[in-house]
């Protein structure tokens, strides 16, 4: 197959469709960058989609909780032993998306045999100030892109993953309050589950609000929290609305 | 050391890949060797305070009085070193990594039992360096203990290959350890102000003065001096956490 390029490049397509189609329905994932720390942001049925990495570093995602394990786990063994044997300030997610994660995923991918990772990650590193916050969308073939501050989505289908960014973006300029931003990030996760960005027009906010309120009733919201300052080197904290006042 | 990876193992992941730390077959005729004293632990009313002094000597030098002897292992758990320095960090380093590898990884804490026993695996990887008298470590722990309503912070002590044993009132350890146990013990006894009953403030006093006593009759023990602004390291154990004691606050305290 791979010495004629025409059934190379079907079966990438065939591929791509397939991930897509697997991950399609996908609860989608958040990462915000605020004055006083980075907040990641999922809503699940069960299985945890926010976690912790190591000390500055968190991974929120979607896809299949296997795949999403094997991910973090070696993002996790990779992360301790750099600390270990260098030092926690030489963990960085450039080196460990850019020369770890990204082309294991892309090696997974492109070997038409097994079976590709059936995930799309977002990853985040907290800096000594909010312009050094990084945060990474990484794909399921490996293709990552990175931004200083802001916000980032992950979500299953490109298209309206583009669209749900860009009101993002709009919706969280100034924003520094965490309750404020965990609300209007579940108002965008309302909007992409009901498919709402590609429609004429996005719901206005009251809609918004009941909206993710009732669609949260019975799975768990789970907030994972970077805090820029603090006594101890570890800072990712778990967080509930009740503690956000939510 | 088995070659076989055990989930949130950090030791077993540093043996994958060849990583871990020393080798113990080396450095016969080693130069003499840094060394560490003296800390102690005791429980005051809020929870365990540990304390040690700052000072390390080689010999009859004093090497600097700058040393960090009490070590915040994670959120809930204290390591007091006596003994060679060099190996005595390694040690907490491998620990500090070790515990938050597994809580990470296996998104839960490790148990203050599998706690106490990673410490005395350590020491016991040391025997060869500890049988040729360098490298030897004698260190304390004290850690949270969640298995019991509320939680409580407990002391332990080891001997030199690993044994561990749990501290009743309080421990010692380094060169100056026999001073304290002494002070401890009749203090405990026999004194009004009972160490298990004083709140932060007496607590920290009471341990300031034990160092005082001690460097006394120990040179290898520094003792506090304000005049030359060097205290104690301090840090408390309580069911929420770990709390350091800074330099200031020890001044507060001190001249109250």
């Amino acid at each position: 197959m791979t010495e004629e390029p025409y059934r190379w490049l079907e079966a990438m397509a065939n591929r791509r469709e397939y991930v897509r189609d697997q991950l399609k329905g996908g609860s989608p994932v958040f990462a915000a960058s605020l004055p006083d720390g980075i907040l990641l942001l999922g809503v699940g049925g069960g299985q945890s989609k926010v976690f912790e990495l190591f000390d500055r570093h968190a991974l929120a995602g979607l896809g299949h909780p296997a795949d999403i394990e094997k991910v973090r786990q070696a993002a996790i063994d990779a992360a301790h032993l750099e600390a270990f044997t260098r030092a926690a300030e030489d963990v960085s997610l450039r080196r460990l998306i850019g020369f770890g994660l990204s082309p294991q995923l892309k090696t997974q991918f492109d070997q038409i045999f097994s079976a590709p990772f059936l995930v799309e990650l977002l990853l985040a590193e907290l800096g000594a100030e909010p312009g050094r916050d990084l945060l990474f969308r990484l794909h399921f073939d490996g293709a990552f892109s990175v931004q200083s501050g802001g916000a980032v989505m992950a979500a299953s289908q490109p298209e309206a993953e583009s669209a749900g960014q860009s009101w993002l973006n709009e919706a969280l300029r100034d924003k520094t309050s965490r309750a404020e931003v965990v609300d209007l990030l579940l108002q965008a996760w309302w909007c992409q589950v009901q498919n709402k960005w590609l429609a004429e027009s996005v719901p206005g906010p009251a809609q918004r609000q009941t909206g993710w309120r009732e669609a949260v009733r019975g799975k768990t919201v789970e907030i994972g929290w970077l805090a820029r300052h603090g006594p101890r080197h570890a800072r990712y904290t778990p967080l509930t609305l009740a503690e956000l006042g939510l | 050391m088995s070659d076989t990876k055990i989930a949130g193992d950090f030791l077993s992941l540093l043996a994958e890949r060849h990583l871990l730390p020393s080798d113990p077959a080396q450095a016969r005729g080693a130069p003499v060797e840094t060394q560490a004293t003296t800390v102690f632990a005791f429980h005051y009313a809020d929870g365990v305070l540990m304390a040690g002094d700052r000072r390390a000597t080689a010999g009859n030098v004093i090497v600097t009085d700058r040393v960090e002897k009490i070590i915040e292992v994670d959120s809930t758990s204290l390591l007091a070193v006596a003994g060679v320095p060099a190996t005595a960090f390694e040690m907490a380093r491998v620990l500090q990594t070790s515990f938050e590898y597994y809580r990470r990884s296996q998104l839960q804490p490790l148990s203050l039992p599998a706690r106490v026993r990673a410490l005395a695996r350590l020491l016991r990887d040391n025997l060869p360096m500890t049988l040729q008298g360098i490298g030897v470590v004698v260190p304390l722990f004290a850690g949270v203990d969640h298995g019991v309503s509320p939680p409580q912070a407990r002391i332990y002590f080891y001997d030199p290959l690993g044994a561990q044993f749990q501290a009743v009132g309080y421990a010692a350890s380094g060169s100056g350890a026999g001073t304290i146990r002494s002070v401890l013990s009749f203090q405990e006894r026999h004194a009004a102000a009972k160490p298990s009953q004083m709140n932060l403030r007496e607590a920290v006093r009471f341990a300031l003065a034990l160092l005082n006593t001690a460097s006394e009759f120990d040179a290898a023990t520094g003792g506090v001096n304000p005049a030359a602004e060097t205290y104690a390291t301090i840090k408390v154990l309580q069911p929420a956490g770990v709390e350091t004691v800074a330099e200031r606050q020890q001044e507060e305290f001190l001249h109250d």
